[in-house]
């Protein structure tokens, strides 16, 4: 029995591994553009090595019993009448509990932090309309863009409008989504932390443009920032 | 009403009272498929008419509006009268009327040829049988229209089709996967198994039964019928989101009515199942003692009968401010947005599990049978069903973190969200912890439920990263979805689908099924859905959006890649139907028992005989008593036939 | 129980299943329209669901209910919810008739529930006709209409369940040991009409 235990976590420990190559080898995420991107990734990185974990563990007593416990077809024979352990139940529901109330409370911290207004941010508006972004920055002056330009280590506060459908504001390497829906203001904020240029997306269906309604995000210096107002503005 | 509760208070029915078989008179006027074609158009004709009257009478402009005739006349009378047309409603027209019935009329039961398969049959086994043929035809349908926009999707930009029919194809596809697979296909297996393992000898309302059956093509006809309807298949996704889907042409109309069909077929096999498992268990079958496929098929129903009303009122309120002007969702009219989305999630949210949890049941049939094994924790599994009932209707808001929805809702959205993962590993755990020690037969059943296990889990850890809202609101409404999707519903349910059929084939069919084609079926589904779907979560975390026909040049590469291995994931299907038809008519004959399962299904002969049992059997024990010695889950008398052919192989 | 009434298994070449046993109290038909009305429940709830998202939920919500120039027709619909009211106890006099074996009293206790069914619904389509304005002016009139709308046409399927009680009940089909088909048309009565006390409640009084 010591040896069986051995060498179902020696097959853990190699699933696991694996696993775990996949998951930092590639770069499954965007890279980070903002301070609010950067809590989320915290929280990814969380639920990713939980993850890995948990299915090292299932895949491991799977593997290791088919290949430990495989009878050829013509076997007669019936299994040991197990018909449950307490102990085990217990840690087993305890245990997922306790991993996702913790994955809970991060979560809702990120979240509080993620929607806190700071003093001085930039008020931009966004307006969905198929098929088409359009930004307003009503501090600064009465125009509208195709493009979003933010200035880096300002928070930004958007207000996101809609005037048909739904449609949905997201820049991947911001991090923040939010949906534009008609006959009612949403908001995010978003607090660039380096400069770059950005693609733009609507995520929700939004009818028969909805692919190709991007638009370009750049964010840049406050000095690029101001001059790019100027410009705008006259 | 029914045939095995007959209702004293109705009169012998006359000998001689229908005319003969074969006659021309029967022919049309008798139920059946003729009498079903004349009266569907009989229905339409009858619906146009009454719409063109009222609208005359009422002196509204134009007289013709086709949204309406087709919605009356198309989408409800001719539904109707195929319903009347081939039979369903004879016996209640009779009842109803006063004229005489025939309660204990079995004319309705059993199939003889293939011909049985065709009519209003009120045979549990044989409705299963019409379930599962229906529902794999639509699976062949909605998966060719998957190879279709993945074949759009090999390269960015527009190649083959223009993009309503993009955004229809991915509709359908998705409407008919969840409405005419998923969930009917359960539908077929319960129906088959649930009655016989309670020791019962059909459903507790055959009729209502053979009803809902019926129900089902009317919707998928529908949902495919939309696509030639002027301005194409309905486009908004099968989540139909209000006010997109407002302005969508026509064959939104065919998803809002397609819908309601559907969820009435739900709703009438959940009721009957519901009351088969109450009132028709037999003697000694306690709740502590039936199967976990019983089980999960009772928490399955429940959901089934609470939530299904739900989108059955979303997509009225839709259709009603299509045709009627109404302004339930329009800003303009005082209607509000995101109602809609909370009363379709209401449901939809309990739809997933709807479509998960009898695969659950499935599974430790599977799982506990095929490991020679008590399943491990038994209470606990069926009471962690009870829990994700619960908790199921508590968690509809996790997809509207982004929607703009009360920012209240979200943290405690999120909690029972990631609550979930309790009781569903708790299922998880017991599985493996079954298949410890135990004397494993790596079947192709087998295979499904443990290639089922594992792509559950990723599926359900890319919930929790979901339902974490931080996470979910870079994740959302990005291929990072859809692989969540289908780790869930194609590793998930059609796994435990497909285990089921495999399970159940000799059982059903009276035949065995070839392993080895099983095998292979499995290991190539296995490996090309991973292919498929994994990298699905790269690049909807790297940024690109769902429901687009055209994306970055950058994920190019990984797209044709998805596309070419979901190409050999559907070629893996033909292997599967090879295998069902050629050993349906062609395999070796199957014992009553292929598996040494306990539970009462295995008792009778392959394929049971008409009436399941000619004693009601007596339960003595819990339905997996594997290695316990002298335990037995019940007593009964073999029936004839098995009698019959134990003696013949005998002889 | 008339004339031709015969026990069940009559022909003696009758092979059919064995009985099932009957594994609870509750009678299966019975608790069959109990979980359908729980279902219905539901349908309601849905419809409940829209109008409080209209009228509570939706930041640009009426202050006034209905919106000016707009009235709902409290009185007449209140002399409505009367109607309804006393035809379910109608309803319940019939089926204790019955029950006794009284059926001059079931036939009319019958007959006056679903006259006064009938009465209903006539005074709601000329309630519909008169009401002022129509589906099209807005979401106060989008819920009026959804949920009453929904509740009339139950009030149909209950009276066409009547209209089956009805017939055979003069038909003769109905004895104090036999009737389960009055009992449950009159289970669903009753929901309907208690299901209509709620939605007058919300939709006219609140
Ligand atoms: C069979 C169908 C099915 C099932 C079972 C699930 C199960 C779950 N789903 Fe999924 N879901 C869908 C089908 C399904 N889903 C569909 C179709 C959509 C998209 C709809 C659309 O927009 O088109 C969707 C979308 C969806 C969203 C919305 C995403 C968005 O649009 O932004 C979310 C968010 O929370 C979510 C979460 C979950 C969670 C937490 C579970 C949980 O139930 C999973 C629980 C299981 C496990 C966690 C694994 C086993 C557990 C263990 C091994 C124990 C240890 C685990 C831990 C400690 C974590 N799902
Ligand atoms: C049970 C549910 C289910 C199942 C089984 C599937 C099966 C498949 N799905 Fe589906 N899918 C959904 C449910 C399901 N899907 C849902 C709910 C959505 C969301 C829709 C929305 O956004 O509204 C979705 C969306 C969806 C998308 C996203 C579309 C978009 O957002 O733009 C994609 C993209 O690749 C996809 C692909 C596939 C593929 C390749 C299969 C394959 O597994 C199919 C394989 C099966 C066959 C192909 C059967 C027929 C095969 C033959 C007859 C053999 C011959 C054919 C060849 C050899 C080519 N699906
Ligand atoms: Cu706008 Cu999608
Ligand atoms: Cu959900």
């Amino acid at each position: 029995m010591r040896k069986g235990i051995v060498q179902l976590v020696a097959i853990g420990v190699v699933i696991g591994v694996a696993v775990a190559l996949v998951a930092v080898l590639f770069q499954w995420l965007p890279e980070s553009a903002s301070e609010e991107f950067d809590r989320i990734q915290d929280i990814y990185w969380f639920a990713t090595w939980m993850s890995v974990v948990i299915f090292a563990v299932v895949a491991a007593v799977v593997v290791y019993s088919v290949w430990k416990w495989r009878v050829p077809p013509d076997d007669d024979a019936e299994g040991p009448p197990i018909h449950g352990h307490t102990g085990l139940e217990i840690a087993w529901t305890a245990v997922p509990a306790i991993l996702v109330i913790a994955l809970g409370i991060v979560s809702a911290v990120v979240l509080s932090r993620n929607a806190e207004e700071k003093e001085g941010a930039l008020e931009v508006r966004a307006l969905g309309q198929q098929f088409a972004w359009t930004f307003e920055y009503p501090e600064l002056g009465d125009f509208e863009t195709g493009e979003l330009v933010l200035p880096v280590g300002r928070q930004a506060q958007f207000t996101m409008e809609s005037v048909d459908v739904i449609h949905s504001f997201w820049v991947p390497n911001l991090g923040q989504k939010m949906d534009a829906v008609p006959g009612i203001e949403t908001e995010i904020f978003v607090t660039p932390k380096r400069t770059g240029e950005f693609a733009v997306v609507c995520t929700e269906l939004c009818g028969l443009g909805h692919a190709t309604m991007r638009a370009k995000a750049r964010v840049v210096t406050p000095a690029e920032f101001d001059q790019w107002i100027e410009e705008q503005r006259t | 009403m029914t045939a095995t509760h007959p209702s004293p208070d109705v009169q012998q029915y006359p000998a001689h009272f229908e005319p003969p078989h074969g006659s021309t008179w029967r022919t049309f006027f008798g139920p059946g498929l003729v009498r079903g074609a004349w009266m569907t158009v009989a229905g339409f004709l009858i619906g146009m008419l009454l719409v063109l009257a009222l609208r005359w009478w009422w002196g509204w402009e134009p007289l013709w509006n086709t949204e309406v005739i087709l919605v009356v006349g198309g989408m409800v009378l001719a539904p109707i009268g195929f319903l009347a047309g081939i039979g369903s409603f004879d016996y209640w027209l009779h009842y109803i009327s006063g004229r005489p019935t025939r309660p204990e009329d079995h004319s309705g039961h059993g199939a003889k040829t293939w011909k049985d398969y065709f009519r209003v049959n009120t045979d549990h086994k044989v409705i299963g049988i019409q379930y599962l043929v229906t529902t794999f035809a639509f699976f062949t349908i909605g998966g060719l229209m998957a190879m279709f926009f993945r074949a759009e999707l090999a390269q960015p930009g527009l190649q083959f089709v223009d993009s309503q029919t993009f955004n229809g194809l991915v509709s359908v596809h998705a409407t008919l996967m969840i409405f005419l697979f998923i969930i009917p296909a359960f539908a077929g297996l319960a129906n088959f198994a649930v009655p016989l393992m309670l020791g019962a000898p059909d459903m507790a309302f055959p009729r209502l039964n053979a009803l809902s059956f019926w129900l089902l093509p009317i919707a998928g006809l529908m949902f495919v019928a939309s696509f030639l309807a002027p301005g194409g298949a309905f486009g908004a996704g099968w989540t139909g989101y209000a006010p997109l889907a407002e302005g969508q042409p026509l064959g939104q109309t065919f998803f809002n009515m397609g819908v309601q069909w559907a969820g009435a077929s739900s709703i009438m096999t959940a009721l009957n199942f519901l009351v088969t498992i109450i009132t028709m268990r037999a003697p000694g079958m306690t709740f502590w003692r039936m199967p976990l496929l019983v089980w999960a098929n009772f928490t399955t129903s429940l959901l089934v009968v609470l939530a299904t009303p739900f989108i059955a009122g979303s997509q009225f309120f839709v259709m009603f401010d299509r045709v009627m002007h109404t302004s339930f969702f329009v800003p303009e009219g005082g209607g509000y947005v995101l109602g809609y989305q909370h009363i379709f999630w209401f449901y939809s949210h309990p739809a997933v599990y709807i479509m998960m949890l009898p695969g659950f049941g499935i599974v430790s049939e599977v799982i506990s049978s095929m490991s020679r094994k008590p399943i491990f924790g038994y209470r606990l599994m069926a009471l962690s069903l009870l829990g994700i009932l619960v908790l199921g209707f508590s968690v509809w808001a996790h997809h509207m973190f982004v929607a703009g929805m009360a920012d209240w809702l979200r943290v405690p959205m999120m909690i029972t969200t990631l609550l979930i993962a309790i009781p569903t590993g708790i299922k998880v755990f017991s599985w493996i912890a079954t298949l410890w020690r135990g004397r494993i037969h790596l079947t192709t059943p087998m295979l499904f439920a443990l290639g089922f296990v594992t792509m559950f889990v990723i599926g359900g850890l890319s919930g929790i990263y979901l339902g974490s809202v931080p996470i979910d609101i870079a994740a959302s409404d990005t291929y990072f979805i859809v692989a969540h999707i289908h780790y869930v519903l194609f590793g998930g349910s059609v796994f435990t689908i497909y285990a089921g059929v495999y399970y159940w084939f000799p059982k059903m069919t009276g035949r065995m099924y070839s392993e080895t084609l099983g095998k292979w079926h499995f290991w190539m589904t296995f490996l090309s859905f991973n292919a498929t779907f994994f990298p699905m979560h790269y690049v909807g975390l790297r940024g690109m959006p769902r429901r687009v026909f055209d994306y970055d040049e950058a994920f190019g590469n990984m797209n044709l890649f998805i596309s070419i291995a979901s190409f050999v994931l559907g070629a893996s299907f033909v292997l599967f139907v090879y295998n069902v038809i050629t050993s349906w008519q062609r395999g070796p004959v199957a014992e009553a028992n292929p598996w040494r399962a306990r539970t009462l299904e295995w008792q009778v002969s392959s394929p049971p005989p008409i009436f399941n049992f000619d004693e009601i059997p007596q339960v003595v024990g819990g339905p997996y008593e594997y290695g316990v010695p002298g335990a037995r889950h019940a007593i009964l008398t073999p029936t004839k036939e098995a009698q019959k052919e134990a003696e013949e192989v005998h002889a | 129980m008339t004339a031709h009434a015969e026990p069940l298994h009559g022909h003696e070449d009758h092979h059919g299943p064995p009985p099932a046993n009957q594994s609870s109290r509750v009678d299966a038909r019975t608790l069959g329209m109990l979980l359908f009305i729980g279902s219905e429940i539901m349908l309601f709830g849905s419809f409940f669901a829209a109008y409080f998202f209209v009228r509570v939920v939706n930041p640009g919500a009426p202050d006034q209910w209905p919106p000016e120039p707009y009235h709902f027709p409290v009185f007449v619909a209140g002399v409505n919810t009367a109607i309804l009211v006393t035809s379910s106890f109608t309803m319940h006099w019939a089926l204790q008739c019955i029950k006794r074996g009284e059926r001059a009293g079931f036939l009319a206790g019958m007959v006056l529930t679903f006259l006064m069914g009938l009465a209903f619904l006539l005074t709601q389509v000329v309630e519909y006709l008169n009401v002022g304005f129509n589906t099209g002016d807005g979401a106060f009139a989008s819920v009026f209409f959804g949920l009453t709308g929904l509740h009339g046409a139950h009030v149909f399927v209950g009276l066409s369940l009547l209209l089956m009680v009805i017939i055979r009940g003069f038909r003769g089909h109905f004895s104090p040991e036999h009737h389960h088909g009055v009992e449950l048309p009159g289970i669903y009565w009753h929901f309907v009409d208690v299901m209509w006390i709620v939605v007058y409640a919300t939709v006219y009084l609140l």
